[in-house]
């Protein structure tokens, strides 16, 4: 029998393949956007100097270039704008139905819209106006390398949105 | 001092689900944009750029201008570089070969673009679509495998200015059947407004012929300074007038427009170009527009000024992009049916409003004098355009 994939690939982590980011401190310093959503936070940085609040969290405001930056919390719920339901075709990693949604997360949010995925929705069910909330899940962890060849386990989590429940 | 720029030739391979490695694709584009300039020789290049934006991820080679060069037997010694702009790649190299021209740093540019998209296995394609956006902030979620997207799109239209499924209908009806008399075209298929109507769901509302399909492809064009133009043939004369590219956002939560439907980064470059080439829209006789998506060409004759915002359903319905109408829109099939090979898009573009403006196209728009092509670049982050006339900018 013919030997399926890449053999020297066996037991290896190849990072290209990952469609997750790398969540850690080791490689990311905007690890402190996963871990308050780990508690339950969704979270950006607001530019102690000019007030400018960036989605996606920056190291750097692109506004006045101040590192002076504080974290923020957004609204956790917002209502569907638009979406849409994938059936078929759906990339390797996301179940079908995949749904995507423009969210209005409210005239007092600094982040006024944002695109995200719903999950824990059938197919059919969703209409526009829904309120929805965000929602925090596991995500494979990785191997870091630290030293000796010793692995390091990083657990990881991202978000998506789901219907409120009525 | 700028100098004036031409472009003189171009060529591609056949467009499709090829049995044909990138460079295979590269050296059939290559072979046959000699032949449309016979007076040229691949050692009279002095400049090469490579449009193409997945063979790092697709096909573990960057770096790859030196290779695209080695491989056509051009030996650069202005410039060899890879250009990478997703869709509009090989737009973007045409805009930087002519600035390097313009400026004396180099005479004769060959811009080659071309994509293998199909790997041996179906669900890698799919994957590799996931590192065509903002990677940890939009693809994430499922994002970069454009239909989802483009679905919102078409949703917003038909929800703020009433567009209606048929109209999205007419306009894959009226580049497919472009098109069908295109030999190198993906698809060569006459498509009718019923087949189009009651094809299979993709995206609700987009169906099948809504969508531009997976291609591999090259496509490749020779520009030179004006001097050099006439001395290697003796069509007439097409002249780069300009172009421009806007890029005002790349994370979907900051999307520059009212709703998805709103594009005001294509605004923004189209009025710069035409600013820049010194005409206007009602002076543009023939364009190419990036319909990878029939939303998307909706959208961009609005935006690009050739019809009101909004009305870009009943302008394609009523034949205004046909032979004939106010301005014939992608005569040469378009992504729709000849496919969309990143890098290749924007090259095949500019062989076609070339073809117009020299008088030899297919579906000949008589007596064109000024043409435009268009691209969006992947989750719709940028806007490309450049526009050629038969006189220069004076």
């Amino acid at each position: 029998m013919a030997i399926l994939g890449v053999p020297i690939l066996e037991d290896k982590y190849p990072y290209t393949m990952d469609m997750w980011p790398l969540e850690c401190k080791e490689f990311n310093r905007l690890y402190k956007f996963y871990e308050h959503l780990k508690e339950g936070r969704f979270t950006t940085t607001r530019c102690r100097t000019c007030g400018h609040v960036a989605y996606p969290p920056r190291v750097i405001c692109p506004e006045c270039y101040s590192e002076d930056l504080e974290w923020i919390d957004l609204p956790t719920k917002g209502k569907v704008i638009v979406f849409t339901e994938q059936i078929r075709g759906v990339p390797l990693g996301f179940e079908s139905p995949l749904i995507h949604a423009h969210i209005d997360l409210g005239e007092g949010s600094p982040i006024r819209k944002i695109l995200s995925r719903i999950i824990n929705c059938p197919a059919g069910k969703l209409k526009e106006g829904d309120e929805v909330q965000l929602v925090v899940f596991p995500i494979p962890s990785h191997p870091i390398e630290v030293k000796g060849g010793e692995m390091k386990w990083v657990d990881r989590v991202f978000f998506a949105f789901e219907p409120v429940q009525k | 001092m700028v100098r004036r720029v031409c472009i003189v030739g171009g060529g591609m391979s056949k467009w499709g689900v090829r049995e044909a490695s990138l460079w295979d694709l590269v050296q059939e584009a290559g072979k046959e944009c000699f032949e449309d300039v016979p007076g040229l020789k691949p050692k009279d290049v002095d400049g090469l750029i490579f449009a193409n934006a997945t063979a790092g991820r697709r096909g573990f080679q960057i770096n790859s201008a030196p290779i695209c060069a080695e491989r056509l037997g051009i030996k650069p010694k202005s410039i060899c570089a890879r250009v990478d702009v997703l869709c509009a790649s090989g737009s973007t190299g045409i805009l930087l070969a002519y600035g390097l021209i313009a400026s004396g740093m180099a005479d004769i540019i060959m811009v080659v673009g071309a994509e293998k998209c199909y790997t041996p296995q179906k669900w890698e394609i799919f994957y590799s679509e996931l590192a065509t956006g903002d990677h940890d902030w939009d693809c994430v979620h499922g994002l970069g495998l454009p239909p989802p997207f483009f679905a919102m799109v078409a949703k917003e239209h038909m929800k703020h200015y009433g567009t209606t499924k048929e109209q999205l209908a007419w306009v894959s009806v009226i580049n497919y059947n472009y098109g069908a008399e295109n030999p190198k075209a993906q698809f060569q298929k006459k498509l009718t407004l019923e087949e189009a109507l009651n094809a299979p769901e993709v995206v609700p509302p987009l169906t099948l012929y809504d969508c531009c399909p997976i291609t591999d492809g090259a496509a490749a064009v020779i520009l030179a300074c004006e001097e050099k133009a006439k001395d290697l043939m003796d069509r007439p004369l097409v002249y780069i007038r300009g172009g421009a590219q806007a890029s005002l956002h790349a994370c979907s939560a900051n999307w520059p427009g009212e709703h998805f439907a709103d594009w005001p980064h294509l605004k923004v470059a189209a009025q710069r170009a035409y600013e820049i080439a010194k005409v206007g829209p009602e002076d543009i006789d023939v364009a190419q527009t990036h319909d990878c998506f029939s939303i998307s060409q909706i959208i961009e004759v609005e935006e690009l000024g050739f019809c009101k915002k909004g009305e870009g359903g009943p302008f394609i319905e009523s034949g205004q992009t046909k032979i004939g109408g106010k301005i014939p829109i992608n005569t040469d099939g378009g992504l729709l049916s000849v496919g969309h090979p990143f890098g290749g898009t924007g090259i095949r573009q500019a062989i076609e409003i070339m073809k117009q403006l020299q008088g030899r196209a297919r579906f000949q728009v008589e007596g064109a004098e000024i043409g435009l092509t268009h691209n969006l670049s992947g989750l719709n982050f940028e806007h490309t355009i450049v526009i050629y006339g038969r006189e220069p900018v004076k």
